[in-house]
């Protein structure tokens, strides 16, 4: 592989990492602002699992015939409780996000702050 | 014996769990669970605090298996913070259950103390937890249960609030989970000892660099350190008061003592990093003591006061850790737990006058010094505490902090901290000359009764521990000291 291409996948989370800041920070809908978290979730769960990542490694499992060298299946793991937790913020801020649109008519921050 | 320390952070988990099952429609049942299960932590934390003094710092194997590859519950001087964490939240507890009735809708009050169960077990395994993921999961129980638990009481400023407090919240996380990911790709371990131990060996100083940089600006926003404190004021005011004084007085904390864990990691790491770091905060810390006391000056609303208050508090511990001298650290770890004190009195007793009288407002709130004797005597203690009058538990954090500025030779730090202690005591006359010298501006005033028992007895016992805590600062700092001089460049 040329050296170029060898962290594309670390260039791939940076930029999703950055799309996903922007949104929180730049868009105004309350709904764009959580879907810009899970991006940026989603890059960080991405650039954890790869880097468990063994070149010609295959899945550590146990049996008749399986040689080294594995992956390793720790961040695996680790992301698994990392997304459910992504879930639960998601859950809770999409629940707050239709109480506040009950409350006052709206989701767009900007005419949020003109109605306090 | 051996089972205390998964003990103390399990029990509060459990009670969470069942609180709304078997408290459905009864919420005194889940109220009463509750107090059983913070009862449960303080007393395991007392014991754990006698093992650590009798016998220094001691681990936990999770399920048997042994430290760099199980998981590892570790109780060191840091860990001792769960007396204070158990304490207060017992007394909340107690408090709660009036104000709750009042401000929580009835079908939503048992989930209220299944809320602060699960924020009791977060705070309570994170101060323990020995490596970094778990220190993380722990740390997300806590900030999730508190996003919530801002508009536990209903009303749009309380979810307005509550999102804003959940989207810095979660970036926040996410920094911190990308940070701890880069040192387990750096070091192949994830427990917080083990790491440190590899990391001086993998001689990689950029990538550890970053991972720094991740790490403290995750947990800064978590303590909400000027400039990234903007979503504090609204979140922590508009709480019911318990609940502020909950995430006043201990979840901000989530930031400092997340930082104090992983700092010993990176003492391996060339100084430069580690001395911009210092700096940044040092100033940042500084700024932070002068904004927040000036912002609290000009607030009306007396939760808005003590809010901003807790912005400039959270500058001195940050000012005293960024010193980098081992005084200046003392006075800040010290600070840690006094202010969780002081910060909890005065949320409780400003959420006491809030309850009895209705008003919240320093305007509305004249005369209350006549019909409340005893809460704005716990009231005025606290705001004498945060000031740092002398014989208060404020007074010592901030001389020590003042001190190892004069003696790290850096006495502009030093004039800060005495311009933000100026500006504070000027808000400490507007709330004494507004309860004790005004004539009361509404007439509802005079009929205001004070408040009930259960409400009162846990405000006193707190407004008794801030002055009894700066009588006995001995003991922290004596439990403290080796914590602070295993800090990197702290020593």
């Amino acid at each position: 592989m040329p050296s170029g291409l060898q962290n594309l996948d670390y260039a791939a989370f940076v930029v999703l990492f950055c799309i996903g800041l922007y949104m929180v920070l730049a868009r105004s809908n309350l709904v764009k602002k959580l879907l810009g978290l899970n991006i940026m979730e989603t890059a960080v769960f991405a650039f954890i699992v790869t880097s468990g990542m063994v070149d010609d490694g295959t899945a550590p499992i146990l049996g008749n015939g399986v040689a080294g060298p594995f992956a390793s299946p720790l961040p695996h793991a680790l992301i698994l409780t990392g997304i459910v937790v992504a879930v639960s913020i998601t859950a809770l801020a999409l629940a707050l996000i239709v109480e506040i649109h009950r409350q006052c008519g709206t989701i767009e921050a900007d005419e949020l702050k003109g109605a306090e | 014996m051996e089972h205390w320390l998964p003990l103390v952070a399990m029990a509060p988990l459990a009670a969470a769990a069942l609180a709304p099952a078997l408290g459905r429609g009864r919420p005194a049942l889940a109220w009463g669970l509750g107090v059983i299960a913070a009862a449960w932590s303080l007393l395991a934390a007392v014991l754990l605090t006698r093992r650590l003094v009798l016998e220094g710092p001691f681990s936990y194997a999770m399920g048997g298996w042994p430290a760099p590859y199980g998981i590892e519950l570790r109780f060191d001087a840091l860990s001792a913070a769960t007396v204070f964490v158990a304490l207060i939240y017992l007394l909340v507890l107690v408090y709660s259950r009036r104000y709750a009735e009042a401000a929580i809708p009835a079908h939503r009050r048992s989930w209220y103390y299944s809320l602060l169960m699960v924020n009791l077990g977060g705070l309570v395994g994170f101060v323990c937890a020995g490596d970094l993921f778990n220190l993380f999961v722990f740390m997300e129980l806590a900030s999730v249960s508190s996003y919530a638990l801002v508009a536990a009481g209903g009303g749009r400023v309380a979810a307005l609030a509550a999102l804003k407090y959940l989207l810095a919240g979660a970036v926040s996380s996410v920094l911190i989970l990308f940070s701890i990911g880069v040192l387990h790709a750096l070091t192949g371990s994830l427990n917080i000892a083990d790491v440190a131990a590899r990391l001086a060996a993998t001689g990689a100083g950029a990538p550890a660099a970053l991972a720094l940089g991740g790490l403290t600006a995750g947990f800064m926003v978590k303590a909400a350190l000027f400039p990234l404190h903007l979503w504090l004021p609204d979140a922590h005011a508009s709480a019911p008061s318990p609940v502020s004084a909950i995430l006043s007085g201990l979840v901000v904390n989530i930031g400092i003592i997340g930082w104090l864990r992983i700092l010993p990691i990176f003492s391996g790491l060339e100084t430069m990093a580690l001395g911009m770091v210092y700096e940044a905060l040092a100033w940042l810390g500084a700024v932070a003591i002068i904004a927040g006391a000036l912002a609290a000056l000009f607030q009306q609303d007396i939760k808005l006061m003590l809010a901003y208050s807790t912005v400039s508090n959270i500058g001195y511990i940050v000012l005293g850790l960024g010193l980098a001298h081992p005084v200046a650290a003392t006075g800040a770890t010290v600070h840690v737990l006094n202010h969780a004190l002081i910060k909890s009195t005065l949320f409780l007793a400003a959420g006491a006058l809030i309850h009895q009288t209705g008003y919240r407002t320093l305007h509305d709130l004249r005369g209350a010094g006549r019909v409340m004797p005893w809460t704005c005597l716990a009231l005025s203690i606290g705001v004498l505490a945060v000031v740092g009058l002398p014989p208060t538990a404020g007074f010592l954090g901030k001389w020590y902090i003042a001190l190892g500025a004069l003696e790290a030779g850096r006495p502009v730090f030093a004039v800060a901290l005495l311009a933000g202690a100026l500006l504070i005591f000027f808000y400490y006359v507007r709330i004494l000359n507004a309860f004790y010298f005004r004539a009361p501006a509404q007439e509802r005033m005079l009929s205001v009764r004070e408040a009930p028992l259960s409400m009162l007895l846990p405000v006193l016992l707190l407004a008794a521990l801030c002055v009894l805590g700066g009588l006995f600062g001995r003991w922290p700092i004596d439990l403290l000291a080796p914590l602070v001089r295993q800090l990197p460049g702290g020593g």
